[in-house]
């Protein structure tokens, strides 16, 4: 038989796009890329500060400053997973861990559930999480401004709650003092942050939530195609995220030690630069939860690194911002090209 | 698209010789989407003035303009942004960067001072446009980034306190000074540029272009057009709307802080060109709708406060009305995919 | 030349598939008439005909999306009617369709198992995923059809090939309901792979008859005759020839499949004044994609290129308009060669590009057909920066008018109209030109009905009158033939050959030759 093509469907036009297959070892070489960064940061401040940065002291600090994002990240990473944005972070975090301490032994004696008191502040969250996913998914009405919304819709529930009365504080010595205990040398903020990124490596690896998330973040059609419920596992999303956020607003008020509900201020900005400095794609389906652990590392130890260098805090969110187009910029140089359309 | 053009046979699509469109039927939508903003702030207007016939008489209108002056502005610039499909976070930090410039060359600049400010930070915008457009970076992150970056610039000029415009005040004077119609000539310069920008886009080439660009970029590109510069001239319009706004803001309170007034006009100004119709995918944007986004959102707390609604619950009540406003506003696509 | 084990089986009566008399109609047009056909239990039955023969039709009748007006269709024996997908599906029908079906971020032994996720599956039960357990269900699936693809393996980092081979096993397991021979429907699957990949699926292909029957769609004719048993011959919605493999050769196939062979058009001696070419492309090369092209046009003729998938040729036409840049070589205008090339300088020097994805680059959908119409070449529509509205809406109704585009009102958005008629817009946003050197089209007639395609044809041919030198990527030989001056053949990335169509009388067959 001769080797010969006949047939006039042949002429048909190239499929517009055949993806070239990615090597895995590129994809492992630029995880390293952020390990290595960040160990590098870790090198040129331990130089810079030998005997502050390095010391046991310093060290519990940069890890008791990233318990708060690394939780937020988590819930974070996942939204942004399926190629949606959270930003009522501070806002939940803001409902829920004044919830918290007003139903918790408090200054103004309101109530006192015990640890009730942690599930009541979750559950708001969740409830927060569940508003934003609904009004996402049934209305459509894009995750940004949904997120928006509730963002301030969570800071009213903590007013409200807070009514026109004297702060709430936390009583000495009680819960207060536990995130900041030490337990196996590290602090219990730290220690609960990485229980959050394990359960959340789990659920990417092990359960149909995460495994879905990024096949929503590739494609929300293929996905349906492929059966994938994708509407409800947005919400599920959007739930999880808000108790990521509720329960860094419970450990937020702990270590604020009373009840505020501007307790989460600053959070986005730190939590969703650290997503995008890991990896992390915002266009969703590409990064993780490590990636993001490790961006929060860095920041943290950069703005602790700097501090003790003396710079003036006043350029920090300056450095934060360098570092965060640097990051995008050497994610997205390799993929210029004449047809590439970002937004 | 090519997957599927591959699928498809000539003959299987319903073939009709003389190729019928889809109906064209004027759907009331559009109506809606021309009349919906302007709707949404009437009823919300008229509700505030049913509960507190206060509010009218003593000069709610007045107050109403002077808060939504800036976050017009900030709108706007925000819209034209959007409007190419992009998103500036940095338009706030552009705001305070700009007041506490300007404060501190009032004095020895004078007149010129609002010149160079606002030829400062629409440089500024430009530069975001052009990492933007030429470097590929995502505008999210960009500008997530810029923000920092202000944030800390405002920082650093400013000392970290408040800078008070010590001389020449007057020149910003008449912005809140005289009143028009009874409302403040700081909104009305809002309204002229909104005009401005509506004729912009609905008359002119670069105009169109930019609209295709929001639309759709790909075929924008393949039309010869440029569309890179398009989105550099949005970002740049986007800092120089902040920077008039911040001109706004030393008018108002004489002194610019990092803290102070304007500190936080990001979220307001996006759910402003958001309330008044702009398409948060890009290629649909009214600026006169955006004047009125602009009084709904301002009108939420003045409203709210006027109706009785505790000064807690305001943010409460804020966020629920933005979401429910913009739910009744957007234009969406049938079956397409919000992210 | 019959290979014995390539020999159907025997001891199995009852086909896995059989439809009888099975119609479908769209409006008037007849897209699948009286179609009858059989897929014997373990064999290979190849599928072919022409774009627009009704191929794809008779699948999606097959996959339940679409239901037939008339006939009957008998899987394994039983009479089904498939009213959704998922009945297809439960009677043992997979299908691998062409497009990327397969989650890429995902592993292979997940995307295998996507479809039976909801089931009482034990590797994913609560919820919870048992790698262990859904790898090696994948790699029992796998190892059925002979795939050595690791199921651990993100999708994203197979080949072409492997994925192909991740889908067929997919479609495998639909079948586990039921434990008769499974019927796997291969859509052109061999179409995004390079020739040594084929041979890998060849190889599988045929080593899915142990386990139950294979229905492949292809227009590679030399293929179907190497890996199928039977072929049908489909052509204008009907079957022309339901024929054993040791019973034909590629050309019979081929003259069943266009009815006959076209020859070219005598044409006039060459309308080129021997004056300067219009575009001149001397040695372009572009990593990957082609290499050494060099061809020149003279204002008023019109040249095609032709080759299969992969010969690159989509490449050169866009790296021409300044779409896709190239590594080396020169272009030259209108005798001045050009540096820095963009889309933007190619449209100031009078090129067009007609793409073939029309929604994506060749209009923008949200904007009324009339905006479309002067996005380009604005002329009387603006004056200056300034836009002129009625002027624009004038000159809309008269090319409305002109090429007869319906509906009769330029101020809808041009997503709304039909294929046909948005490509007449398209086609007339760049005849506007005040000065239209060069006419780039890629596929041009692709999707439209005869009537649209007349139209887009009768405006190539003014515009050539009119001295615009023509480059196009036909669909089909015979448009070649038709409508070319000359005609330049590329395999691989290089040109194979040329014709020049005053000299030179090429068939359909002589450049199908330089194809492959």
């Amino acid at each position: 038989m001769t080797d010969k093509d006949t047939g006039t469907g042949l002429l048909e036009a190239a499929p517009a796009s055949s993806p070239p297959p990615q090597r895995t070892g590129r994809f492992e070489v630029r995880n390293l890329g952020e390990v290595l960064a960040l160990l590098g940061l870790v090198a040129v401040f331990a130089a810079l500060n030998p005997a502050t940065f390095l010391s046991p002291e310093n060290l519990r600090t940069i890890l008791d400053q990233a318990s708060l994002p690394l939780i937020i990240g988590v819930g974070a990473t996942l939204v942004i997973l399926t190629g949606s944005i959270d930003l009522s972070v501070e806002g939940v975090m803001g409902a829920a861990g004044m919830t918290f301490v007003l139903l918790t032994a408090n200054s103004r004696g309101s109530a006192d559930l015990g640890p009730w008191a942690i599930v009541a502040g979750i559950a708001v969250g969740v409830c927060l999480g569940l508003l934003s996913g609904l009004v996402h998914t049934r209305l459509k009405v894009p995750s940004f401004i949904v997120t928006l919304g509730v963002w301030f819709v969570g800071l009213g529930i903590a007013t409200v709650l807070f009514g026109d009365q004297a702060i709430p504080f936390l009583p000495d010595g009680g819960i207060k003092a536990w995130p900041s205990t030490l337990t196996v040398g590290l602090p219990n903020s730290f220690l609960l942050a990485a229980a959050f990124v394990l359960a959340g490596l789990f659920v990417a690896r092990f359960t149909r939530l995460g495994r879905f998330t990024y096949a929503i973040g590739d494609s929300e059609e293929i996905s349906k195609g492929n059966g994938i419920p994708v509407l409800r596992y947005k919400l599920y999303v959007f739930v999880v995220a808000g108790a990521c956020s509720a329960a860094g607003g419970v450990l937020a008020a702990l270590k604020l030690g009373a009840g505020s509900a501007t307790v989460g201020i600053g959070t986005l900005f730190l939590t969703i630069a650290a997503v995008v400095i890991g990896g992390t794609s915002l266009g969703g389906g590409k990064g993780g939860i490590l990636r993001t652990a490790i961006g929060v590392l860095m920041l943290t130890v950069l703005n602790n690194g700097l501090i003790l260098s003396g710079i003036s805090p006043n350029i920090q969110s300056a450095v934060s911002g360098t570092v965060l187009i640097a990051a995008v910029l050497v994610a997205t140089w390799p993929h210029r090209s004449r047809l590439r359309i970002v937004k | 698209m090519s997957k599927k053009a591959l699928l498809e046979q000539p003959a299987a699509l319903p073939a009709t010789a003389d190729g019928k469109a889809a109906p064209a039927r004027r759907r009331p939508r559009n109506l809606w989407f021309t009349f919906g903003p302007f709707a949404v702030f009437l009823a919300l207007f008229a509700l505030v003035a049913v509960l507190r016939p206060a509010f009218l008489t003593g000069g709610g209108m007045a107050i109403l303009a002077v808060q939504a002056a800036t976050i017009l502005l900030v709108a706007l610039g925000q819209a034209m942004v959007l409007h190419v499909g992009s998103i500036d976070l940095s338009n706030a930090a552009i705001v305070i960067f700009a007041a506490i410039v300007l404060a501190q060359t009032l004095g020895p600049l004078g007149v010129l001072a609002p010149v160079v400010t606002l030829a400062v930070v629409a440089l500024i915008g430009a530069a975001n446009g052009f990492f933007v457009a030429f470097g590929q970076i995502p505008s999210f992150a960009l500008t997530l980034g810029t923000l920092g970056i202000l944030q800390a610039a405002s920082l650093v000029i400013s000392n970290a306190t408040t800078v008070y415009a010590t001389a020449n005040g007057q020149l910003l004077a008449p912005l809140f000074g005289t009143a028009l119609v009874g409302l403040p000539m700081a909104f009305w310069v809002g309204v002229v540029l909104a005009v401005g920008l509506w004729a912009f886009l609905r008359f002119t080439r670069a105009g169109e272009g930019m609209t295709a660009v929001g639309l759709n970029e790909t075929g924008a590109l393949f039309s010869g057009l440029r569309t890179r510069w398009f989105k550099v001239v949005a970002f740049a319009l986007s800092g120089l709307l902040a920077g008039v706004a911040g001109m706004l803001v030393i008018a108002q309170a004489g002194a610019a802080s990092s803290f102070g007034l304007g500190s936080d006009l990001l979220l307001p100004g996006i759910a402003a060109a958001i309330v008044g119709g702009t398409a948060i995918t890009g290629g649909i944007t009214n600026p006169i709708n955006i004047v009125f986004g602009a009084l709904t959102v301002a009108l939420v707390p003045i409203g709210a406060a006027a109706v009785g609604v505790t000064p807690q619950a305001q943010s409460l009540v804020y966020g629920l009305v933005i979401i429910a406003a913009v739910a009744l506003t957007m234009g969406r696509g049938h079956n397409e995919v919000v992210k | 030349m019959t290979n014995a084990s390539l020999a159907p089986r025997t001891g199995v009566d009852t086909p896995a598939l059989k439809l009888t008399d099975i119609s479908k109609s769209f409006g008037s047009t007849h897209a699948v008439k009286n179609v009858s056909l059989e897929v014997p239990r373990h064999e290979v039955v190849g599928l072919i005909g022409e774009n627009g023969a009704g191929k794809s039709t008779l699948l999606k009748i097959l996959t339940g999306l679409y239901q037939p007006d008339s006939g009957v269709i008998e899987a394994d024996g039983r009479r089904v009617k498939f009213r959704r997908p998922q009945d297809a599906v439960a009677a043992g029908i997979g299908v691998v369709h062409q497009e990327q079906s397969l989650l890429s971020n995902l592993s292979v032994a997940e995307n295998i198992a996507m479809n039976a996720m909801s089931s009482k599956d034990a590797a994913t039960r609560y919820g919870f995923y048992r790698w262990k357990r859904l790898n090696q269900e994948a790699a029992d699936i796998l190892d059925r059809v002979g795939s050595t693809i690791d199921p651990r393996t993100k999708v994203s980092d197979l080949s072409f090939v492997d994925r192909q081979m991740v889908e067929i096993a997919r479609a495998l397991r639909v079948d586990e309901a039921i434990h008769a021979a499974p019927l796997v429907i291969l859509d052109e699957p061999t179409s995004v792979l390079e020739r040594n990949e084929t041979a890998i699926l060849e190889r599988e292909i045929r080593s899915l008859r142990e386990i139950g029957s294979v229905l492949f769609v292809s227009h590679r004719l030399d293929e179907v005759l190497r890996i199928c048993d039977r072929v049908v011959v489909m052509r204008h919605g009907e079957v022309v020839a339901d024929v054993r493999r040791e019973e034909v050769t590629e050309e019979d196939l081929f003259r069943l499949m266009i009815g006959q062979e076209s020859r070219a058009r005598v044409r006039k001696g060459g309308s080129a004044v021997g004056a300067v070419a219009a575009i001149e492309a001397k040695g372009l090369g572009r990593k990957g994609q082609f290499k050494d092209v060099s061809f020149a046009v003279s204002p008023g003729r019109s040249l095609a290129i032709v080759g299969a998938m992969g010969s690159g040729r989509e490449s050169v036409c866009r790296a021409v308009f300044g779409a896709e840049p190239v590594d080396s070589g020169a272009l030259v205008v209108a005798g001045r060669p050009v540096q820095g090339w963009s889309m933007r300088r190619a449209v100031q020097h009078g090129l067009a590009y007609i793409p073939s994805e029309r929604k994506v680059e060749g209009m923008v959908g949200g904007l009324s057909a009339a905006e479309n119409l002067t996005l380009v070449h604005p002329r009387e529509a603006a004056k200056g920066p300034l836009l002129r509205r009625k002027a624009r809406m004038k000159a809309a109704e008269e090319w409305f008018e002109k090429l007869d585009v319906r509906p009769r009102d330029p101020s809808l958005p041009l997503g709304r109209f039909s294929g046909g008629n948005q490509q007449k817009v398209v086609m007339a946003k760049w005849l506007r030109a005040a000065e239209l050197s060069v006419l780039i089209l890629d596929h041009p007639l692709r999707g439209l009905d005869p009537g649209a395609s007349q139209t887009v044809n009768d405006q190539i041919r003014a515009a050539q009158d009119d001295g615009a030198a023509v480059i196009l990527l036909p669909d089909t030989l015979e448009e070649a033939l038709e409508m070319a001056d000359e005609i330049i053949v590329m395999r691989d990335g290089d040109i194979t050959a040329r014709f020049d169509l005053s000299v030179d009388s090429p068939t359909s067959l002589d450049l199908l030759e330089k194809m492959v």
